[in-house]
């Protein structure tokens, strides 16, 4: 990183060509993020508009909700990317799929497929609903739909990581009388430790910026199922200022910023030897 | 006793190792991939054989018939693998104290010390194992292998990363440890020389079986089939036929010559094969038996094979020069090239550079006869 490059020479070097590309490329990413934070401020209302009702709601449901996706894909993916990194099955290569389906499936068809399995008139849903359990539109829904399109972004990249560790570790551990339980925590978890924070990182970015599923699966009903990208489309449909759907907008641009550093972070704390 | 007698069907490979040994060091010598790390993860448990029994000092650890399968963790042997795989986010302390977590902690610390003290790691206890050297690395290895005083030790090549000089001093450790705490130690490795300079007892290795096994000198004075002597690395193996037995040799025709072996050297109690007259048979000794003459000199020792040679090629290995010798019949040169092995001293005194007719001596005490297989 901070070795410092020599310079190609000028017959070897393309950067006249494709500096011109790579600028301009920049330009489009830089300038409506600038712009977004650049009207935000001249509206003079950032700080109001961030302590309206509505945008404490979207973000304080965000929060947990995100939260709590990532808290059950950690629960039900951590065992999963184990054994789909460590063990041979029956029928693994169908389980990889269906686990990694979500990542390429547009979000919309996610929020309905969620719908007909789990909705009043879903598949499971009448027997949900026979036990008092109606969990379309409501919070819970949200959940469901951000885990749904989150969690294999955490698995894949967990699984990854526990495929790093090699199995002599596994081994010897446990002829020093390891279980398997005390090898995972005192082993392959520490071993694997960045990539399980790369994959909660992605994972709760995800889940933070999800729309379509629970546009679908959820509604979009403020304080319940408003979640802040909810919000923002919120804001146009009502025919709202748009200054709302701003200041929600450079909260969401700051939260992802700062996951991908973190990102950045996690990934060079695996290339470092000592860890 | 250790003993070890099992099958496992691989894809494409099928292991089925036997031998037995008492508490002494056992070296498991063999080509790579002939199936002797396999042997050593099946008795650390780590690998489930289809049939067969594996017996360690203190119980048989492994019985198809009686579906006794002990997990590795109730196993008790120490197994240090091929890369050590040190627990690289673990202090040296920590890695040697991995399998002490049921000890009181007082008693750990303890451990722990005494085998710091013992290989000699004092000061390194705080490092990460990618802060110190490869010879240190090992002795963690070590020390973590031995921190729950196993009685087995098993050892995969696990001196292949560092330097000759200093697996040397490791093999020499590993030796006196293994002494000092009466442990049975099985040591995989494909170095010849690491096999002769540890081994008690040899079990040669090749395409998952064990193709002779027993006390050091025994397999090296005695191979039992011409695989063996190649694998042991005899170099000089010349196939021919036996044409006489006295109470003092044997006598062999070859294509080219006429040898005489030692007569004991008949293993037919292992493989109950006999060298009758008539038997097909190879005459083998190893390169720094065959005793390099000048022509004019005459030689004491008359039940020596001697032969007359012309030198083709050497190769200077440092200590020692490998002489490649075609033997000179009646009729002339032969297709028949011996090598052997001179010091380099004497190598000097001789003025062997100069000079291309020569005269060699099979010196009959190491020349063998195997039986050929198939006869």
């Amino acid at each position: 990183m901070s070795e410092r490059r020599e310079r190609p020479s000028a017959g070897v070097d393309a950067t006249r060509v494709f500096a011109p590309l790579a600028l301009l490329f920049v330009a489009f990413v830089a300038v409506p993020l600038v712009a977004l934070g650049w009207r935000a401020v001249e509206s003079g209302e950032l700080a109001a508009n961030l302590t309206s009702d509505l945008v404490l709601d979207a973000m304080r449901l965000s929060a947990v909700t995100s939260t709590i996706a990532l808290a059950l894909a950690i629960l039900f993916g951590t065992p999963l990317a184990y054994l789909l990194a460590r063990r041979d099955f029956p029928g693994k290569a169908v389980v990889d799929l269906i686990v990694d389906l979500p990542i390429v499936l547009p979000p919309t068809v996610a929020g309905v497929a969620l719908l007909v399995a789990f909705g009043r008139r879903g598949v499971l849903g009448g027997r949900l609903d026979d036990l008092g359990l109606d969990v379309a539109f409501t919070t819970a829904a949200v959940v469901l739909a951000q885990l749904f399109v989150s969690a294999p972004y955490y698995i894949r990249t967990v699984k990854a990581g526990f495929e790093g560790v090699s199995p002599a570790y596994e081994g010897v551990a446990a002829t020093l009388g390891a279980s398997p339980l005390r090898i995972f925590r005192r082993v392959i978890l520490p071993l694997s430790w960045p990539s399980v924070l790369a994959g909660a990182i992605l994972c709760w970015a995800r889940a933070l910026s999800e729309l379509g599923a629970t546009l679908v699966f959820a509604g979009n009903f403020p304080g319940r199922t408003q979640t802040m990208p909810l919000a923002i489309i919120g804001v146009f449909d009502a025919g709202r200022p748009l200054d709302v759907a701003i200041a929600l907008g450079v909260i969401l641009v700051l939260a992802a910023a700062v996951l991908l550093v973190l990102l950045r972070l996690a990934a060079r704390s695996a290339t470092r030897p000592s860890f | 006793m250790l003993s070890v007698d099992f099958e496992k069907r691989l894809a494409g490979f099928h292991l089925r190792p036997r031998f037995a040994a008492d508490d002494e060091l056992v070296v498991l010598l063999g080509p790579s991939g002939s199936g002797k790390s396999l042997t050593l993860r099946a008795i650390a448990g780590l690998l489930r054989p289809d049939s067969g029994r594996i017996e360690l000092p203190a119980g048989p650890v492994f019985d198809a018939a009686l579906g006794l399968d002990l997990p590795p963790q109730a196993r008790n042997v120490g197994y240090v693998v091929q890369d050590l795989a040190l627990f690289p986010h673990l202090t040296v302390a920590e890695n040697i104290a991995f399998g002490l977590y049921a000890w009181p902690r007082e008693a750990q610390r303890e451990r722990v010390a005494e085998l710091v003290e013992l290989l000699g790691l004092q000061g390194l206890e705080a490092r990460l194992p990618s802060a110190i050297s490869g010879g240190q690395q090992q002795r963690v290895a070590l020390g973590r292998a031995l921190a729950a005083r196993p009685r087995v030790l098993l050892l995969d090549e696990p001196f292949n990363a560092v330097d000759a000089p200093i697996r040397n001093a490791l093999r020499r450790e590993v030796a006196r440890l293994r002494r000092q705490l009466g442990l049975v130690a099985v040591f995989v490795t494909h170095d010849l020389q690491e096999a002769y300079a540890l081994a008690d007892q040899i079990a040669v290795y090749d395409e998952g079986a064990v193709l002779q096994s027993g006390p050091r000198d025994a397999v090296f004075r005695r191979p039992a089939s011409v695989r063996v002597a190649q694998l042991l690395d005899a170099r000089n193996i010349v196939e021919g036929r036996v044409v006489g037995r006295t109470e003092a040799f044997i006598e062999l025709e070859t294509p080219w010559f006429r040898g005489r072996a030692r007569p004991d050297a008949d293993p037919s109690a292992g493989s109950g094969q006999t060298l009758a007259t008539g038997a097909t048979a190879a005459l083998s000794i190893r390169p720094e038996h065959v005793i390099l003459l000048r022509r004019d000199r005459p030689h004491a020792n008359d039940l020596d094979t001697t032969l007359d040679v012309e030198l083709v090629d050497e190769l200077a290995t440092g200590n020692n020069h490998r002489l490649f010798l075609r033997v000179v019949g009646p009729g002339g040169p032969t297709d028949c090239v011996l090598e052997a092995d001179v010091s380099a001293h004497p190598y000097q005194v001789m003025g062997v550079a100069s000079r291309r007719d020569w005269r060699v001596a099979l010196t009959l005490d190491e020349t063998v006869a195997i039986p050929v297989a198939g006869d």
